[in-house]
């Protein structure tokens, strides 16, 4: 299963380090000759490559809940990933064999301090342990090898590739903790004026990320990138016991690139607003009909029916659903739309994307990926892990520290030859109502994620998890805010019922999580009309409300 | 121990007054929370609120070089409600609580604002009570299907008690010590043949805040200064052999100096190349010599957690985690020139003034003339016994303080040695045992400690018996020889009757317990300060058993460290 969220956590860590001299990948180069050699000389089963890649996170982040606050964290680490390959490119011990879930890397601390001997001997100790993994696995992949059906795709486990040498300059993170908790006490203070909200919190995170990869290729490769965060969010619960809430966050690569006051103050009103509309709206009802999802809410839903199909590792592994497999070069989408992954885009208009690198994590440098192209299946995200007339990498190999690296996605971008205005696209909408004969159609306005599974022993479908979702009448009445209703559905059913989109994008940033763990992605997409799309009833509680009224009622408003 | 550098500041002394705004918003809302009430549903009788707050300095070095150096400032809320009544209620049950309602509580706020810190136990509470609600449905429902034949209360009344204490926060030279960690771990580059190593440092400067609906009200300043060293080695034949020292001290100030850190980490790390280097014992079954700290670590797992009963819950398949001493009050244990009390208001690291439960610590003379005399005890009623004596240190589990083991009848150290050769001799056994350490705390990783404990076949202990470390024969020509690899087989609280001189010795031994097996230091969880004072014990009819584990194989690449030489 896959999820994509909006991290609501303080998200640890992240690290700048020294004069923009690259000491650590020194230490590194030299304990990765060191032992590739020496297990090249002495293993049984010697390693035809090896890697080593380290992720200094530094972060910093205060929160606040109702003019107090509520968390400050400050983290500085280093992790080291391991990558060893034994046997040879055609089969070693990262083939995929249906069933068998493997991982040879760890999150392996290393000190934050360039002492080589420090450094180099958390290294070794690591490198043996991985090692055995490795060639433990290999001769059981052998065996199997022998005792399973040949599986369809017989491509090579690990593709060539040129090797890069980039030294770019370390990420460094300000952050003045004393100014920011101010900010987050004045801004969270402005929930006071909800009293019908449980929870409420402002937070502020900003990090920086630099990775150290070194591979018996030749790839040298520092890279880095600051984040930065500002998230708001609010809950409540409704007389039925129905959680209901609302989130906002903004992205940036620093903290001194968020917004200011007035944005966030304005977001905090409209998430405050949100949630108190949100107890008093009606519970949403099973419904199939017409409806738009907002740009932010479609890039979503392209991430989550369409990116994740298109992983890959997915097409080569026989447990996998496969949806998209054996479609190259067909129509799969409507063909005025196409989808273009972008990991060097750093921006849309004003607004920094979540999900860009220079380098992938296996230290291929990033490029833009043409996935669909006027509705037919070009191409596929692609990591070390060759696949069927995909040979090579197109810099798509991501992980989170200590996982190991699968194709992933970066910034999804999905473009219309088919753009009409937004008033337009409403009035289009109103028109299938009409037409389908529907007493409303649906407005899918935001969207906290959503989730998809692409396994065959699952049913391949996904599910969506918007907050406000408004019905849209065709008689005129005001749009009507609903509760509770989640997105289900089938990915080629609902592509080819997307009808139109508007002519302007909106940007959702968030990480999202898969095999190899926590990666930071953006979509950026414009409305879409769909001409049926099914919503569920939410699982929520049914928990009473508090008994005792709030200890506030009366005195902070 | 020389006094250390830590500029302790008292800076505004004065810190008398008798206000805190957390306390006041804590009674606050518990004062409220007595009001709860469902319909004809049980209401809560008890309801008590923690506020644990610390400033927690935290700083790991390996090889002189810093792993990671971290502040961390944090307030850990608590709340415990019980409905019914103190007969009867959603405690002592095993077959599961209530969720409660969930509510999206976020973190605990950490300045001292009245409304939301009330914001927080309003909701926490409101969660509790409707959990608790639910749990004591389950367990009426149980007991319609079982006969419980003890009808004991769940829970024993106490009397208010008041503590209000303050005193001005800690100012800890960070940088000063951070580099003395960094110095200290840099001691093992000298020790190329170590696998890993690790000196930590936690300074914790805190503050425990209780109130509950009994009038009990605390307010306690809490301290602790620990330094952890930790090294491994693999021998020759795969084995991976660890040691591990710990430094303990309730007082900041008095945490020890730069060269006793030094010359400790140099011996623990000779220590380990020498373990790595000994030879495999064997099979042994004859007379140990426990002496130095191995002495007060056998006692801190076979006597300091027996000393209580436990209380089999309510419920279906509820296991009752029996102690060895239970049912055994008025019998013999120990030798009788054997005395053990726990006094907690000794000047020692395990000292307090109350229990996690907001009890006044009393003192509780345990073993007088080798007989067993009483239990450390909690609010929970067990057989024979309703109150508690303020032993409810950590959750489910009474605790030492200082546990005090004293000998009337006393033999000087030096002559214990010649007294196990004497017996050695007589049973023409080839040497004798001495152990001067065991693995406890122990800082094997979680993987290894549970492979110890399923692979400890022959124990009938309700405690696995930790490693031993420091392991030496000693032939009857007075010469030692430390071997490694074997383990203690079938030692149990009624091993105690087995021991046979104590020493003229009296050694303090600290640590950090959390009731895992080991008291292994990834067991996490809460910890409770305990100090055990012992002497040298000569301890007859031990069996040592040598392991036979998988052992994993020498790297195929040399160390970094040696790679050079």
């Amino acid at each position: 299963m896959k999820i994509l969220r909006l991290a609501t956590l303080l998200a640890t860590s992240a690290a700048a380090f020294g004069a923009g001299e690259t000491p650590l990948l020194d230490i590194m180069s030299k304990e990765l000759q060191r032992n590739f050699a020496a297990l090249k000389q002495k293993a049984e089963t010697p390693p035809y490559f090896m890697a080593y890649e380290i992720t200094e996170l530094e972060s910093h982040g205060v929160g606040a809940t109702l003019g107090v606050l509520n968390a400050t964290g400050d983290s500085r680490n280093r992790f080291l990933d391991t990558t060893i390959r034994v046997g040879d490119p055609a089969l070693d011990n990262y083939r995929r064999v249906r069933g068998d879930n493997f991982r040879f890397t760890s999150p392996q601390p290393v000190p934050i301090e360039d002492v080589p001997n420090a450094i180099a001997q958390r290294m070794w100790l690591e490198t043996d342990r991985v090692y055995r993994a490795a060639a433990d696995r290999l001769i059981r992949i052998k065996t199997n090898q022998q005792v399973k059906a040949v599986a369809r795709d017989q491509s090579p486990d690990f593709s060539q590739e040129e090797s890069y040498v980039h030294i770019g300059k370390p990420a460094t993170v300000t952050f003045d903790t004393a100014r920011w908790s101010q900010q987050v006490r004045d801004w969270s203070g402005d929930f006071r004026k909800y009293p019908d909200l449980l929870a409420s919190s402002v937070q502020v995170n900003a990090q920086v990320d630099n990775r150290y990869i070194v591979n018996t290729e030749g790839t040298r490769v520092t890279d880095g990138r600051g984040y930065a965060r500002i998230t708001i969010s609010a809950s409540a619960k409704a007389k039925d016991g129905m959680d209901v809430s609302d989130f906002q966050a903004f992205e940036a690569l620093d903290a001194a690139g968020l917004p200011g006051a007035d944005v966030i103050r304005a977001a905090i009103k409209t998430v405050g607003e949100h949630v108190e509309a949100l107890l008093t709206a009606p519970t949403a009802e099973p419904y199939a009909g017409p409806a738009i999802f907002s740009g932010r809410a479609s890039g979503v839903f392209f991430h989550e029916i369409f990116g994740h199909r298109i992983e890959g590792h997915r097409q080569k592994d026989e447990a996998e659903g496969q949806t998209f497999t054996q479609k190259v070069g067909e129509k799969i989408l409507p063909d005025f739309l196409s989808v273009t992954f972008d990991p060097t885009l750093r921006k849309v208009g004003n607004v920094d994307l979540n999900g860009w690198y220079d380098y992938d994590d296996e230290g291929v440098k990033a490029s833009a990926v043409k996935a669909v192209e006027n509705g037919v299946l070009r191409s596929f995200l692609m990591s070390r892990s060759p696949i069927d007339g995909f040979a090579h990498s197109n810099g798509h190999g991501r992980r989170q520290p200590g996982l190991e690296v699968v194709s992933r996605q970066s910034n999804l971008l999905v473009t219309s030859s088919k753009a009409v205005s937004d008033a337009q696209l409403r009035q289009m909408l109103i028109d299938e109502i009409r037409k389908q004969n529907k007493p409303y159609g649906l407005y899918f306005e935001d969207i906290t994620g959503g989730y998809t599974t692409t396994g065959r022993a699952g049913v391949q479908a996904f599910k969506v998890m918007p907050v406000i979702v408004r019905k849209v009448y065709a008689d005129g009445r005001p749009d009507e805010l609903i509760r509770g209703a989640d997105i289900v559905g089938t990915p080629l059913a609902s592509f080819s019922r997307i009808m139109a989109t508007s002519d302007r994008t909106e940007v959702f940033n968030g990480y999202c999580g898969a095999e190899s763990g926590n990666v930071p992605v953006s979509a950026v997409s414009p409305a879409i009309l769909i001409s049926e799309i099914e919503i569920e009833k939410k699982d929520s509680g049914q928990d009473l409300l508090p008994l005792l009224p709030s200890p506030s009622k009366g005195s902070a408003q | 121990m020389k006094r250390c550098l830590i500029s302790l500041l008292l800076a505004g002394s004065a810190l008398a007054q008798q206000s805190d705004a957390v306390l006041d918003a804590m009674k606050a809302e518990m004062a409220r929370s007595t009001s709860l009430s469902l319909g004809q549903l049980d209401k809560p009788y008890y309801v008590a609120y923690t506020v644990d707050e610390a400033k927690i300095w935290s700083a790991v070095a390996t090889l002189g070089a810093m792993m990671n150096s971290d502040l961390q400032t944090v307030r850990i809320p608590q709340v415990r409600l019980r409905v019914g009544d103190y007969k009867f209620d959603n405690s002592n049950f095993s077959g599961g609580g209530g969720g409660g309602a969930r509510y999206d509580l976020g973190s605990f706020p950490l300045e001292d604002d009245a409304v939301a810190i009330r914001r927080y136990f309003w909701l926490a509470t409101d969660s509790a009570y409707k959990g608790a609600l639910q749990t004591i449905a389950r367990k009426r429902s149980a007991l319609r299907s079982v006969t419980v034949s003890d009808q004991m209360p769940d829970f024993s009344p106490a009397p208010a008690f008041s503590l209000f204490k303050s005193r001005a926060p800690l100012t800890f030279d960070r940088k000063l010590w951070e580099d003395r960690v960094r110095k200290a771990s840099a001691v093992f580059s000298a020790f190329p043949t170590l696998r890993v190593s690790a000196v930590e440092l936690t300074v914790i400067d805190g503050t425990h805040r209780f109130v509950n609906t009994e009038g009990t009200v605390l307010r306690q300043p809490q301290e602790l200064g620990s330094i952890q060293i930790r090294a491994s080695a693999q021998a020759p034949d795969g084995m991976i052999v660890r040691d591990f020292q710990g430094f303990y001290s309730a007082k900041v100030s008095s945490m020890g100096s730069e060269a006793d850190l030094l010359s400790a980490t140099k011996f623990l790390a000779e220590q380990t190349v020498k373990i790595a280097a000994a030879p495999m014992g064997e099979n042994y079954s004859g007379p140990v010599l426990f002496e130095g700290a191995a002495a007060p670590q056998l006692l801190a797992g076979v006597l300091g957690r027996n000393l209580h009963i436990a209380r089999k819950p309510v419920g279906a398949g509820a296991q009752a985690a029996s102690t060895e001493l239970e049912g055994r009050r008025g019998v013999r244990i120990m030798p009788e020139f054997f005395n053990v009390v726990d006094d907690p208001t000794a000047a020692l690291f395990g000292s307090s003034e109350t229990d996690d439960e907001g009890m006044p610590s009393r003192k509780v003379s345990l073993v007088e003339k080798g007989v067993l005399k009483d239990f450390l005890r909690t609010r929970t009623p067990v057989r024979g016994y309703s109150d508690s004596n303020g032993h409810g240190m950590l959750p489910g589990l009474p605790t030492p303080t200082n546990l005090l083991v004293t000998a009337t009848e006393k033999t000087p150290v030096a002559e214990l040695r010649k007294k196990l050769i004497d017996l050695i001799q007589q049973r023409g056994l080839e040497y004798g045992i001495v152990i001067r350490k065991l693995d406890f705390p122990s800082s094997a990783p979680l993987e290894e400690a549970r492979r110890l404990i399923t692979s400890g076949g022959g124990t009938d202990s309700a405690q696995p018996v930790p490693l031993p470390l420091y392991i030496y024969k000693l032939f009857a020509d007075g010469r030692e020889q430390m071997i490694r690899g074997v383990r203690l087989r079938g030692v149990n609280a009624r091993s105690l009757k087995d021991i046979l001189f104590a020493g003229d010795d009296n050694v303090t031994f600290n640590y950090m317990e959390n009731g895992a097996p080991y008291a292994l230091l990834a067991g996490g969880g809460s910890s409770a300060e305990v100090s055990i004072v012992a002497p040298s014990l000569l301890v007859d009819d031990l069996e040592l058993t040598r392991m036979d584990d998988e052992l994993p194989k020498l790297p195929t690449a040399p160390s970094p460290l040696t790679a050079g030489q």
